[in-house]
């Protein structure tokens, strides 16, 4: 697989703005760069490929009658290597196999929470496997336990 | 004369009730209609039958005899059971059955047949003897209750229908409610979130961090509530490790260690959030000075049920009993103290040696708290 190094380029779909903001700051706090934001599958279609994430964090329900499903098939198609977090009140409405995401962090969240999950996440894609214990705050989906074993 | 004949005797002789055969005179004045047939003649006709069967039937003799009983079915006579007669004739055996029959007039009535054969001395079947009984009364009252009884049927099956559509609308009430406060919760985190970053004032930032550990803790009481199966019940020990491990991890202290020994404590929902901000207060209290400046250690929370008190304590392993923890200043040990009277729970300080426990005690009697809620509304 592929590892990433610190700092992420991190996308963030999230159609309440206070959240988003939220997100954004607590990302750039660890130290990553936010190259985009979207709404919704619309507004995320219209990122360019250029934007080019490492990370995305997606909202289960988006604007315009979208959701997180479809953004993280759209995220995977145009940046393959991208790896999705799904953020959400309703982690029951993921499917088994996370429709291809890393994980899922439940909302609320907490600070700590977040950042406890991110850098887990880090350890995940840089260094696997991660040296830090599982978060509460963070499920992992069985695809990115099992890309620690290769 | 052989015994066969002796029928046709019977029939035929005109003689008065009482004298003749007897047998053959209480067959013909019996109220039971009753025939005989012969098997061994083609078709097994009917050879004798009584004034009753002619009553029944509406029949007259001279079109009665010499001809097979079928004369008696109709359109709606249930052709297995008909089949059922005549396996038990062909096999040589008795049977009972209820069939449908028809009068000379078309008119029906439901006929209890018992038809059974009648052996010589060296057992060869010589005769059927059929016996009728008109039951239409009790076929029809138990048509009438299988009719009812498939109308409730019915009538069961509809309303379940609505009451699992019910049911199901409410369940989906309860997603959504359930979606808007987390949703809620989160934003309510987001915004004092977004205020602290402007903020360097560390007193105030504090203050804010204080405030979202207590809305976390809200959070935890709401998400506990959700998950578990009934929700007017709380298992308040359940929740304080729950609690303690989600104060711990938001604060990032990995070198805190938290070991528990609790049992359930149900309590009424409508304390959850009560006791949830008052526990919150323990452990954050335990975890900002009992483990001050980075000090490694564990904290540990008992639950424990005694008659109908129940009790709840935090102990850290810190330094010890600090009076100024415990006064009587700032918010949170005005949460402490109102909260906790709110929910008739004692909150008392004790030295553990080593660290400070904090125990909360409460009545868990249910019918105390349905009444206490009961006055509260009054």
């Amino acid at each position: 697989m592929i590892r990433l190094t610190h700092p992420f380029r991190v996308l963030i779909v999230e159609d309440e703005a206070l959240l988003a903001m939220d997100i954004e700051a607590l990302v750039e706090d660890a130290g990553h760069k936010v190259v985009g934001e979207a709404a919704s599958v619309q507004e995320l279609e219209a990122l360019p490929l250029s934007a080019q994430p490492d990370l995305a964090f997606v909202d289960l329900q988006l604007a315009m009658g979208t959701n997180g499903l479809d953004a993280a098939r759209l995220i995977h198609e145009r940046w393959a290597r991208a790896a999705v977090i799904f953020v959400t009140a309703n982690p029951k409405k993921i499917p088994e196999d996370f429709a291809g995401a890393h994980g899922v962090i439940p909302k609320p969240f907490s600070r700590a929470g977040l950042t406890s999950a991110l850098r887990y996440i880090e350890e995940g894609l840089t260094t696997p496997p991660p040296t830090s214990p599982l978060p509460a705050s963070f499920i992992a989906s069985p695809a990115f336990a099992a890309s620690w074993e290769e | 004369m052989d015994q066969r004949d002796n029928w046709h005797l019977t029939d035929i002789i005109e003689h008065e009730t009482g004298r003749g055969d007897p047998f053959a005179a209480a067959v013909r004045a019996t109220r039971m209609p009753m025939i005989i047939t012969d098997p061994r003649q083609d078709d097994n006709p009917i050879i004798f039958c009584n004034e009753a069967f002619q009553k029944l039937t509406g029949y007259d003799r001279e079109e009665i005899i010499g001809t097979n009983c079928r004369f008696l079915q109709g359109p709606d006579t249930d052709r297995e059971k008909v089949a059922e007669v005549r396996r038990a004739v062909e096999a040589g055996t008795d049977v009972a059955v209820d069939l449908l029959n028809y009068r000379k007039d078309g008119s029906t009535f439901w006929n209890a047949l018992y038809v059974s054969p009648v052996r010589n001395k060296e057992g060869e079947i010589e005769f059927f003897f059929a016996s009728q009984l008109d039951v239409s009364d009790r076929v029809e009252a138990q048509e009438a209750i299988a009719r009812q009884k498939a109308e409730v049927e019915r009538e069961v099956e509809a309303r379940t229908v609505d009451l699992k559509a019910a049911l199901d609308d409410k369940t989906l009430l309860l997603h959504e409610v359930d979606h808007r406060v987390k949703n809620n919760l989160t934003m309510i985190g987001s915004l004092l979130r977004l205020q602290a970053r402007g903020i360097s004032d560390p007193s105030i930032l504090a203050r804010l961090d204080a405030m979202l550990e207590r809305i976390d803790a809200l959070a935890s009481v709401h998400r506990r509530l959700y998950q578990s199966d009934d929700v007017t019940r709380f298992d308040a020990g359940g929740f304080a490790v729950n609690l303690a491990n989600d104060v711990v991890a938001s604060s990032g202290r990995n070198e805190i260690a938290v070991e528990s020994d609790v049992v359930p404590l149900d309590i009424a929902s409508t304390n959850a959030s009560a006791l949830g901000l008052v526990l919150n207060e323990i452990v954050t209290n335990a975890v900002k000075h009992g483990f001050a400046d980075g000090r490694a250690g564990t904290l540990t929370v008992t639950a424990q049920r005694d008659a109908n008190r129940g009790t709840i304590s935090v102990a850290d392993d810190g330094p010890g009993f600090d009076p100024a923890v415990t006064s009587s200043d700032g918010l949170g040990s005005v949460l402490i103290r109102r909260l906790s009277r709110q929910i008739g729970a004692d909150v008392t300080w004790a030295a553990a040696e080593p660290g400070t426990r904090v125990t909360i005690d409460f009545a868990m009697e249910q019918g105390a708290e349905v009444l206490a809620q009961a006055e509260g509304k009054s």
